[in-house]
């Protein structure tokens, strides 16, 4: 709301210069957008909440000045000089829909339409308004000093000598001043024409056939209460906003419509504009003021400070309310203009507003109890610590991701009613994909090679019973292109498998939780068929790994392959076990080398089970240290060195029984067709 | 006297100690040293061994003075080589750690580097701030219902408000949609409270709102603060906000509190921080005003409480008996002004250009 300094200063002496006085309204929730100087003037915009639409005018806003700096409030001449017969003789007005009007009030002036003198232009372009003709002028000049809106209608123009305010019928049409045919529905309010011709649409705009033009003479001037939510809904069915809407959405005074009616009317004979037939043709009633019990006592409890009794009352009586009685129970009546005062903490809030938030001192309430962060969310810490200690980075992408592109993730998917675009008219099932691997084709394109990413979030996967989606906390890993660790070490080979399956491992093994299973079968089928494996806890699947299905890639334009995985944050938080201490071996250990030739479809966890199976509890501890395929071994098959360590925690083992229980194990390997090239 | 074998035996000695003075400080490695001890103190034809058998030649008086003088050369010379070798020793260890030598200006063999988002590690610091000061951290649902975000927040069909939190809906029945704000978690805590009406929670998390532009993201993450029980007051929560921006910001930063509008809140209240681009001066960040919008707040408005009331069929936050404040701002809005980060959309790129300026 933009307002003139020289504007507020006729209905309000202000004793400070525009910018504290905008600095100052701002602290009692008028805050100031902006402030610029045109000629000798300076206009301020304040940014009116959608709460306070009684400050979106000028003598609104000279009142919160006036509280502000204890000055009086000067209200705008509004004394009519009425002249000629009665308006009642040439107009009248009904309300067919109380539930849209209940107050509907006209005057008629007789005029010589023509330009407004400068001053007028000037204060109406200041705020941004274009000046038309000298009463259109006048009735804007009077929605910007007194907040209502009020339309005039060329009275002989009309198709009956009266105004009605009516709901529209579905199918009526009416072309508004924007030269807009309009196709109306029985949410439209009308001020419609006694005959039931459709003349303005209540509230938000005018029609075109009843303008004001230059050869008027006679003016039915209407000012109205339209109901803010039939105003709201009746605007958004045209998409429209107007100045007129915009205040009756959020509340107009319905007494201002008399006090507006006779403010023009003031203004026409003052002028020179016209003359103004005698009356006011009213139809309906002004609504009753509110009233509200208020506790003074109230307002010190809730704001920790005992506010002076005349405090109270003072700032009470500046913004219009009336207030009876005394001690700790008031009756309060709200005044017309303040349609957003209906309970007793809207009351408080005015006292607390003018009495000052700087005048409040600031304590800090005890704790009660300790603060805490929950399991979960230590946990999802841990994670983002170890992945990025890891080496990789921490993204965080949309929740919306393209239904199409994530068809193969999930067979149930929740979809937006109302989305920005198709790239996003999902909520995605996977973290990782598309997520990631788009993640990924972006930093490509920036000719990134090496790529490692992960983000903890939310999957969101359909209810069973359809109601609010599951939301999946889950950890998502990405790594794509030549490791950069390795570059000193020589090693350049891209991501692969192995380094996916390490990186998930270790996460594991860093959160306490026991090694997952990987199982070859059940992946996705974004992923490689050969590359791939489900990730089991016990017997509950909790995610998947696997190098990124070459189509799939293809599909994104990917130079480098990349390899992926997504694990469920819950079932890994469950699964940690409390960390015990094992005292220090007493006996030494025994290590041997084992190569071993293992047929296809052998796989290391199956020649690991068959090892440990036949050499018994003393072989502690197994690990794979080396991997060949090639000339040397026959096709398919695939060398494998494994080093095992023996030991027992009561005794110190004999040479023979390591011997014994390896021999076990090369017969059972035999037996399964795998070959012991060697032991060491 | 020239026959005189003491004097011939002083002669020799004299001789032999110049000879060995020139060569000790010629000899640069172990075989010329031992070559020396060879020639002057070995047993079989070392000079000062020859001299002294030849002690015996002489009169019996002057033996005992020039065995002495004898024995001392022996123990000089003897000497000198341990010095000597010792100094050898000493050169050759310099000379081997020389060879050692490493170029320390060559870069290191990295370990990896990764990193948190920005937006983690504000979102972390919040967190740490508010539990040291007894708050719980409490995660709500994504995924809400108009009752959560809208309606116990004061904000009934057609309110107005709603219209500056233009909202994602899901499909289906249900009216399900995406949570424009972390407000709506501080009604499902009310509503799950155990322990009510004692709330004092923070609640960070994603909202979403249909707005898709230069300055804003449809999905963004705001912190929720709630603080409820008897007694709580407007100076409760100027203190609690007072705390929590300096210790974010730091102590030098003036906060400033002024009167505001939100539905949910009444008095509502808007804290602003001294801006820390230009420490109140005017620049392009505050635009000139001095000033950085931070924050949203204000006392629970009645309404809230009654409508978490009705759903729960009981007065368990009664709003004769309790107050409490609320608060909410935005992580990304924090991330920006810390890092000086120019555009929200960035953050939600993974661009690596962008996370590798944020070391974890």
């Amino acid at each position: 709301m933009k307002a003139p300094i020289s504007w507020l200063r006729e209905y309000v002496d202000v004793p400070v210069e525009a910018e504290q006085l905008g600095q100052d309204l701002t602290k009692v929730g008028l805050e100031l957008g902006g402030l610029e100087r045109v000629g000798d003037d300076v206009v301020l915009d304040f940014e009116v909440t959608t709460n306070r639409v009684d400050c979106m005018n000028v003598v609104g806003l000279a009142r919160e000045t006036a509280v502000r700096y204890g000055k009086p409030l000067r209200r705008p001449a509004a004394d009519v000089a009425e002249s000629g017969a009665p308006a009642s003789e040439v107009l009248s007005v009904a309300i067919d829909a109380p539930d849209l009007c209940p107050y509907f009030a006209a005057r008629v002036l007789e005029v010589k339409i023509g330009p407004s003198p400068d001053w007028l232009r000037a204060r109406l372009e200041a705020v941004g308004v274009r000046a038309i003709n000298n009463l259109v002028d006048l009735t804007n000049y009077v929605m910007l000093e007194t907040g209502q809106p009020s339309h005039a209608f060329d009275l002989e123009r009309l198709p009956a000598p009266g105004l009605r305010a009516r709901w529209a019928k579905p199918g009526e049409k009416l072309r508004t001043l924007d030269g807009v045919e309009r196709e109306l529905s029985a949410k439209n309010g009308l001020v419609a024409a006694s005959d039931g011709t459709p003349l303005a649409l209540a509230g938000v705009m005018g029609g075109g056939d009843s303008e004001v033009h230059d050869g008027t003479r006679l003016i039915a001037l209407e000012a109205a209460y339209w109901n803010p939510l039939a105003t709201r809904r009746s605007a958004r069915s045209h998409s429209l906003h107007t100045e007129a809407s915009h205040r009756f959405e959020r509340g107009a005074d319905p007494a201002a419509t008399r006090f507006a009616l006779d403010r023009i009317a003031h203004l026409v004979v003052k002028l020179g504009i016209g003359s103004v037939r005698p009356g006011i043709v009213t139809a309906g009633a002004i609504p009753a003021a509110r009233h509200v019990v208020y506790h003074p006592q109230r307002t010190n409890r809730l704001l920790g400070v005992r506010v002076p009794e005349g405090e109270h009352r003072r700032v009470l009586v500046g913004l219009g309310f009336g207030v009876e009685g005394g001690g700790g129970s008031w009756g309060v009546s709200v005044p017309t203009w303040r349609g957003d005062v209906g309970s007793e903490i809207d009351v408080v809030e005015e006292v607390a507003r003018h009495f000052g938030v700087d005048n409040v001192p600031a304590t800090t309430p005890p704790a009660s109890r300790p603060g805490r962060l929950r399991d979960d969310a230590r946990f999802a810490r841990r994670v983002r610590e170890l992945l990025a200690g890891a080496g990789l980075h921490e993204v965080i992408s949309l929740s919306m991701v393209s239904d199409a592109a994530q068809r193969g993730v999930a067979d149930a998917r929740v979809r937006l009613a109302n989305p920005l675009s198709e790239e996003g008219d999902a909520l995605r099932a996977s973290v990782a994909f598309p997520g990631l691997v788009q993640a990924l084709q972006l930093n490509q394109r920036q000719g990134r090679r090496d790529v490692r990413l992960f983000e903890v979030g939310a999957a969101f996967l359909p209810a069973a019973d359809g109601g609010r989606p599951r939301e999946v906390r889950r950890v998502a890993l990405l790594v794509s292109g030549p490791d950069p660790q390795a570059r000193w070490s020589g090693r350049r080979e891209g991501a692969d498998f192995a380094e996916l399956k390490g990186l998930v491992d270790g996460l594991v093994e860093s959160l306490g939780a026991p090694a997952p299973t990987w199982e070859a079968e059940g992946a996705p089928g974004f992923l490689h068929p050969g590359q791939s494996a489900r990730l089991r806890l016990g017997d509950a699947a909790i995610g998947w790994a696997g190098a990124l299905h070459p189509d799939v890639a293809a599909g994104f334009d990917l130079r480098d392959a990349a390899c992926l995985a997504e694990l469920d944050l819950a079932p890994l938080l469950a699964a940690r076990a409390a960390v015990r201490f094992a005292p220090l071996p007493k006996f030494p250990a025994v290590s041997r080398d084992l190569s071993v030739v293992c047929p296809p479809g052998l796989s290391a966890a199956g020649l690991e089970s068959i090892i440990r199976g036949a050499a018994g509890p003393t072989l502690r501890h197994v690990a794979f240290v080396d991997r060949y395929a090639g000339p040397q071994v026959k096709a398919g098959h695939v060398s494998l060195t494994l080093s095992l360590r023996f030991s027992d925690p009561d005794r110190t083992l004999v040479g023979d029984e390591v011997q014994r229980a390896l021999e076990a194990a090369v017969q059972a390997l035999a037996a399964a067709g795998a070959e012991v090239r060697g032991v060491a | 006297m020239a026959d005189d074998p003491t004097r011939q035996l002083e002669e020799r000695a004299r001789a032999a100690r110049a000879e060995f003075d020139a060569a000790v400080s010629a000899a640069t490695d172990a075989a010329a040293l031992q070559a020396l001890r060879d020639r002057f103190v070995g047993r079989k034809a070392g000079l000062v061994t020859a001299l002294m058998k030849d002690l015996g030649q002489l009169p019996a008086e002057a033996r005992k003075a020039a065995g002495a003088s004898l024995n001392a050369l022996k123990q000089a010379i003897e000497g000198a080589l341990e010095e000597r070798q010792a100094a050898l020793a000493a050169g050759e260890r310099e000379a081997r750690l020389q060879a050692e030598r490493v170029d320390v200006t060559l870069p290191g063999r990295p370990i990896p580097q990764g990193g948190r988002h920005p937006l983690t590690t504000v979102r972390e610091d919040l967190e740490d701030i508010f539990v040291a000061m007894g708050y719980e951290v409490y995660d709500g649902p994504e995924v809400e219902d108009d009752y959560h975000c809208f309606e116990a927040l004061n904000m009934p069909a057609d309110h107005p408000a709603r219209d500056m939190q233009d909202t994602f809906y899901l499909e289906g029945p249900g009216g399900l949609l995406l949570r424009t704000h972390t407000s709506a978690t501080q009604i499902r805590y009310m509503v799950e409270n155990e322990r009510p009406p004692e709330v004092r929670i923070i609640c960070p998390g994603k909202v979403y709102r249909r707005d898709d532009d230069i300055t804003h993201s449809p999905m963004f993450q705001q912190i929720e603060g709630l603080v409820v029980g008897k007694g709580i007051t407007l100076g409760d929560l100027k203190g609690t906000i007072e705390v929590f921006l300096h210790r974010l910001f730091g102590p030098q930063y003036p906060v400033r509190f002024r009167h505001s509008y939100f539905p949910y809140t009444e008095p509502s209240v808007e804290a602003d921080l001294g801006c820390i681009n230009c420490g109140g001066s005017g620049c392009r960040i505050c635009k000139q005003t001095g000033w950085l919008e931070i924050l949203g707040s204000g006392m629970v408005n009645p309404a809230v409480f009654e409508a978490v009331n009705r759903r729960l069929g009981r007065n368990a936050y009664d709003p004769e008996q309790v107050t409490g404040f609320a608060f909410g701002l935005g992580i990304d809005r924090v991330a920006m002004l810390r890092y000086g980060i120019d555009h929200i959309r960035l953050l939600y790129q993974s661009d690596l250009r962008f996370l590798e300026q944020f070391p974890r």
